[in-house]
């Protein structure tokens, strides 16, 4: 997936922005430590590890014979992100030495863990309480079917009746904000940023709508460092265990509340209790969520005559593949559509680049192409590529036209002068005539007055 | 250290194979030495909490190198993250108490040694498990943490094993806790690329196992790690197992002898008669010891 701008990359950058006291607040809980720490980069990792059971400051000279002479830069970026995340605390010593050490709460949370081991933030429900629990494979489904069930009300206008979600039209809203635009009168339209957050894959929608409500949790009177360190807690909980409802508390319940329609979480009450299970979604969470280790099944087989198969009954994937192509027939199991040159025309104006409908076709290829090499027809590809390099064909450069130069001498000189600016575009020596760039019209013009004179 | 295979994985997932020396005449004689099984095992257990601490995906396998025996003792993909402690601790009963049965029957005299080929073999035979299971892997490294002396009847098997784990690009850290070097696992960890270290202060075993050998294989390309100081090249005669400086080697399959002989034990070769007073220089190969 290439890089989109709207992806702020993971759940830690956004903890490194949050204001001093909050993050060193944070760490007062074991698991954000831990979250924290496997986020970090690998030598990060590393040097937290090795200066975990020392107590005196580290020169940032002895620090540096750690490393090769190669592996500077990486070296100079786990720093700084210690330091950022204030994991490091930076102190100059006598003499005049910078000097670093651990965070002294993020120390001791690790050395608990390190001699206890890991532990779980909750126990799960004894079995004999939760009667019917779902099965793996019926959770992630569940979580699946959520999670689409959401997108869908998410992309289509609001106007639509049926109310799947208890999100109130408020938050909604604030999901929409960026990815829907709204002209008076007219139905909602996606915007350019809309079509590219329907193509990334669930990890980062996830991660993008996660950050969405995070940022405006406090206008809902959730403190935001409440909420990431509930989140983070929430991704080290196991899958498919049952956890009593009543081990939380009241905000945390309402979040519950709000994930469990993200899918990321699933509810069920019992008799007397009632419990939430965490879905794959959920514990992915903490997960630097550029991995692909969570990647699902396929579904799309490209032919090299511009036919797209898809093998799904998801209304929300034949909405996709309807950004880029024309559908043609929708079976019970199997939207069959074709990737026309007007569809992609289409898709490019809204702001959909190819390599991102590329991406997109090969990260779902069906298993059975998706083995083969390209998983997409390379004439597909190519086309796709030219058809939008055709929207490119003209470069357009704001510009200014000179002509009826009184000598030739003065418009030798004038084509100099733009030259040497780097704004000459065109020039006809025969006509006399000339087109420099419109950023240089203010020289050009204080040129051609001193010319006159 | 160049990777196996395309990894989707983040790069520093790391499959460690920890090979505990278990040698039960080994500990008995190091209480001089200052650290008591039970301290190693603690440290052992901090290191491996850590080194799952760092990534989720990280997996490690621990298995016991014991005097007649050896056996997986821990595998973390298939123990809850609760109580590993106490798994590892009861399945390291469970083996010692076989391995002493099984130990009654011959009297040894010294310290003995341990089967490291026969662990080296079950930690690699577990990574080509993992290889073949599709291609999304941890990378995988083999940490020997050993204290009992070498024994030469297992150099065969020994080298085998090296050359297995350097054909499949498995590292070879050592990490020797006896009084003496070890050859054996100087090699290993030369020939595949690892790293060999006989700390200095046992008491201090954690810092050295989380300093330089929880380094993933990733970051080993940025760091500085200890660098071997002379690594003991000599080998094992086939015919009587002692080590040797200077030998006899079969021109076909490359067995080493102390002597001369007619035929080769290991292929059946048959071999022309040796120049008594001076052994050309074809069939004779000399490896020099820095020790």
């Amino acid at each position: 997936m290439p890089q989109v701008k709207i992806i702020a990359k993971n759940f830690m950058d956004m903890v490194a922005s949050l204001p001093a006291m909050k993050l060193d607040k944070l760490y007062d809980n074991a698991f954000i430590c831990e979250a924290i720490l496997r986020s970090l980069p690998p030598l990060a990792k590393k040097y937290v590890l090795q200066m975990l059971y020392i107590d005196v400051p580290v020169s940032a000279k002895s620090m540096q014979e750690w490393v090769l002479a190669d592996g500077f830069s990486k070296h100079n970026v786990a720093i700084d992100r210690l330091i950022q995340l204030r994991l490091f605390t930076e102190a100059v010593d006598r003499k005049k030495e910078t000097t670093y050490r651990l965070n002294p709460t993020f120390q001791i949370n690790l050395q608990k863990h390190i001699i206890h081991g890991g532990v779980l933030p909750r126990e799960p429900m004894p079995s004999n309480i939760t009667v019917r629990l779902p099965s793996l494979e019926d959770l992630d489904a569940y979580a699946a079917e959520q999670w689409e069930c959401f997108l869908l009300h998410l992309i289509s206008s609001s106007t639509q009746g049926e109310k799947t979600t208890n999100f109130s039209s408020s938050l909604m809203k604030i999901f929409q904000r960026g990815l829907l635009s709204q002209r008076d009168k007219e139905p909602p339209k996606l915007t350019e940023s809309g079509f590219q957050f329907l193509l990334m894959d669930t990890n980062a929608q996830l991660w993008y709508i996660i950050r969405e409500y995070i940022t405006n949790s406090e206008e809902r009177g959730l403190d935001s460092a409440d909420l990431i360190s509930f989140m983070l807690e929430l991704s080290f909980h196991v899958t498919g265990e049952a956890y009593n409802m009543n081990t939380l508390t009241d905000s945390q319940r309402n979040v519950i509340k709000d994930l469990a329609d993200l899918g990321l979480v699933k509810l069920q009450q019992g008799r007397k209790e009632s419990w939430f299970i965490p879905t794959k979604l959920a514990t992915n969470l903490s997960i630097s969520l550029s991995d692909t280790a969570s990647r699902k099944l396929g579904f799309v087989v490209v032919e090299t005559n511009f036919r797209v198969y898809a093998y799904s009954t998801s209304k929300l994937h034949c909405e996709i593949l309807r950004l880029f192509s024309r559908v043609e027939y929708q079976l019970p199991n199997l939207i069959v559509a074709a990737i026309t040159k007007e569809n992609l025309y289409n898709a490019f104006e809204n702001g959909i680049m190819a390599e991102q409908i590329i991406s997109f076709l090969q990260q779902n290829a069906h298993p059975r192409v998706a083995e083969r090499v390209p998983s997409v027809p390379e004439n597909v590809t190519d086309q796709i590529r030219l058809w939008e390099s055709d929207m490119n064909r003209v470069e357009i450069t704001p510009a200014h036209f000179y002509d009826e130069f009184p000598t030739r001498e003065v418009f030798d000189a004038a084509c100099d002068f733009a030259r040497e600016y780097g704004g000459l575009l065109w020039e006809d020596s025969k006509t006399m005539r000339l087109v420099v760039k419109a950023e240089i019209l203010m020289h050009m013009r204080d040129f051609l007055r001193r010319e006159k004179q | 250290m160049t990777p196996v295979t395309q990894k989707l994985y983040t790069d520093d997932v790391s499959l460690l194979m920890v090979l505990l020396d278990t040698n039960p005449f080994f500990w008995s004689t190091s209480k001089s030495t200052s650290l008591s099984f039970s301290n190693f095992i603690s440290h052992v257990l901090a290191f491996l909490n850590s080194v799952l601490l760092l990534n989720q995906f990280n997996q490690v396998v621990v298995i016991a190198t014991g005097f007649n025996t050896c056996d997986y003792v821990y595998d973390s993909s298939s123990s809850p993250t609760n109580q590993r402690a106490e798994t590892l601790l009861r399945k390291f009963e469970e083996f010692v108490v076989k391995d002493e049965q099984l130990s009654k029957e011959d009297s040894v005299d010294g310290i003995g040694n341990s089967l490291l080929s026969g662990s080296l073999s079950m930690a690699l035979c577990y990574i080509q498990r993992v290889f073949r299971s599709g291609s999304l892997h941890p990378q995988p490294r083999i940490l020997c943490l050993h204290g009992s002396p070498d024994g030469p009847g297992q150099y065969v098997a020994v080298m085998n094993a090296i050359f297995s784990a350097q054909r499949s690009m498995v590292p070879i850290d050592s990490c020797v806790l006896g009084v003496q070097h070890s050859a054996f696992l100087q090699q290993a960890s030369y020939i595949t690329g690892g790293v060999y270290l006989k700390p200095q202060q046992l008491d201090g075993l954690f810092q050295y196992l989380s300093t330089v050998f929880g380094t993933d294989l990733h970051s080993r390309r940025f760091l500085q790690l200890p660098k071997p100081v002379g690594v003991d090249f000599r080998a094992s005669c086939f015919c009587h197992k002692n080590t040797i400086d200077m030998g006899y080697i079969c021109s076909v399959c490359l067995s080493i002898f102390c002597k001369h002989h007619k035929k080769c034990s290991t292929c059946g070769s048959v071999f022309g008669q040796a120049q008594t007073n001076a052994p050309s220089t074809s069939n004779q190969k000399r490896k020099t010891a820095d020790t």
